[in-house]
This record gives C-alpha cells, structure tokens and sequence, in this order.
C-alpha cells in the first residue's frame, strides 16, 4: 500500500477525534477524543517508519504511549475528584479553576 | 496476488476503524464509546502487524486496549448514573454545526496537504546495515527494536520513568480524600 493511503486514514481517524471534543459535552467521551486523536498520529508515526525502513517511528509510538497512559491517569483522577465535589461533570458547567 | 490481499485488508481495516471512530463520537452512552474505542484500537493494531510493527501491535492491545481502557471503563461505570443525562440540554445550538464546518475543513485542509505538498525525499530512507528490515531480517522483530531503543533513544526512555512517577503521584494527591 502507499504511505499515503495510510496518512489519509490516519488524518481522517484525527478529524473524528477532534469532532468529539468540539461536539460531546461529556468529559470522559472528550478523553476517548483525544485518546483517539493520539493514536490516529501513532498510525502516522508507524507508517512513515515502515515506508522509510528506520526505527524511529516506532520509538516515538512508545514514548507517545506513555505520555497517553499519564495523561489518562491523571486525567481521570481530575474528573473523579470534580465529581466528588461538584455531583456533575457537564464540561459547560466548569468555568471556575476553584472547587 | 499478495499486493491485492494486501489492499483489500487495507480497505477493510480503514473503513472499520473509521466506523467505530465515530462510534466513539456518536454513541449515547458512553460505555458503548468505551467498548467502541477499544474496537477502534485493536483495528489499529491490525494496521500495525500489517505495517510490520509487531511489537508495537502487541503492545498497543496490552497496554492500551487493556490496561488504558480498562481505568477508562472503571471510571464511566462509577459515573455512570451521571455520565447519561449531561447530553440532554444544549446550550449552544449552534455548537454542532460549527464544529461540522471546522471538522470538514480540517480533513480537506489534511488531505490537500496529502496529496499536493512535498513528497518524502526517498533519500531520507535509512541505508545500508541501519535498515530496519536488514535489523529484522538477520536478528529478529523484537531485538531490532530493542537495539533502536537503547542506542538512539536511551535518554528519551529514561526520561519516560520520571514522566510515569510524577503521574503517579498526581494520581495519590488528587485521589487521596480532602
């Protein structure tokens, strides 16, 4: 297959991710946006590495992977701790950087 | 032929992985967008082992098809008597169909791009014994990235282990009781 068949897979699964954030108002379907977002880039990453026969790619996929599980750790240790406080996570809701 | 096999499970994975993408986006509850997500992942996967990555492939059902996913669904299934009705009032109308617009521009703008930029200089390709097939071929898939990893990108991995301590610890405090 052509590098570029799987850049245009890669840019489409992007452009979903961000309609996900800019549309749900649910935090956690957010997260999923850019959970799918990040993993759209790592298809990129993979198939440059593939078409270019270097390593490289695939290095910054696993660093990309770890910053993604830290990302989802604390990300969703914020929105338990919203919800402890607040009993709503509507995100039209949190326009105040204070509980 | 193997160039057809090829395409045709290239066309195969790309339509599936883009229909549980909006799966993601369009579902209600969001544990059906968690469920579908982790569909989204393991199609990408697939696109790995196509592409020739294997460990990254295995990798990226593990940790995150597993282990990602799984803190994802734990956390809707404890929100989940609120995670339904936050969708029910809108309070930008117009919210959507802007977000439509930008979303059409932006994979337009992206494929444009694709199609007329800059090609990659074919001369970018690794050579010689640095080939990651040459790697491959005479040591094996996982030593080759191994061998990648700990020559070029040492000081990047070791970094990864302050990254992944300061999560942990923004996890205690922030789940720790006020």
């Amino acid at each position: 297959m052509q590098l570029s068949a799987y850049l245009i897979v890669s840019a489409i699964l992007f452009t979903v991710g961000v309609l996900g954030v800019l549309i749900r108002r649910n935090p956690l379907i957010i997260f999923m946006s850019i959970e799918l977002m990040l993993n759209a880039v790592n298809l990129s990453f993979v198939a440059i590495s593939s078409f270019l026969d270097s390593a490289d790619g695939q290095m910054f996929v696993f660093l990309v992977l770890t910053v993604a599980a830290a990302e989802v750790v604390v990300g969703l240790a914020i929105i338990v701790s919203i919800f402890r406080t607040r009993r709503n996570i509507d995100v039209d809701d949190m326009n105040l950087l204070r509980g | 032929m193997i160039d057809i096999q090829t395409q045709i499970s290239f066309f195969v994975l790309a339509v599936a992985s883009v229909a549980s993408a909006i799966g993601v986006i369009a579902f209600k509850n969001a544990v059906n967008s968690a469920l579908s997500l982790i569909l989204t992942l393991l199609f990408l996967a697939l696109f790995y082992l196509q592409l020739g990555a294997m460990f990254i492939a295995i990798v990226q059902i593990l940790i995150y098809a597993g282990a990602i996913m799984v803190l994802f669904l734990f956390v809707v299934t404890m929100l989940a008597s609120e995670a339904d009705d936050t969708e029910l009032r809108d309070r930008i109308p117009w919210q959507r169909w802007v977000a439509g617009i930008l979303g059409l521009t932006l994979v337009g703008a992206l494929s444009y791009l694709l199609f007329t930029g800059t090609t990659i200089d074919s001369s970018a390709k690794a050579t010689g014994a640095n080939r990651l097939s040459h790697v491959v071929s005479t040591q094996g898939n996982i030593e080759a990235f191994g061998q990648a990893l700990f020559h070029g990108f040492a000081f990047p991995f070791e970094v990864t282990s302050l990254l992944i301590i300061v999560a942990i610890l923004g996890a205690m405090v922030l789940g720790r009781k006020a």
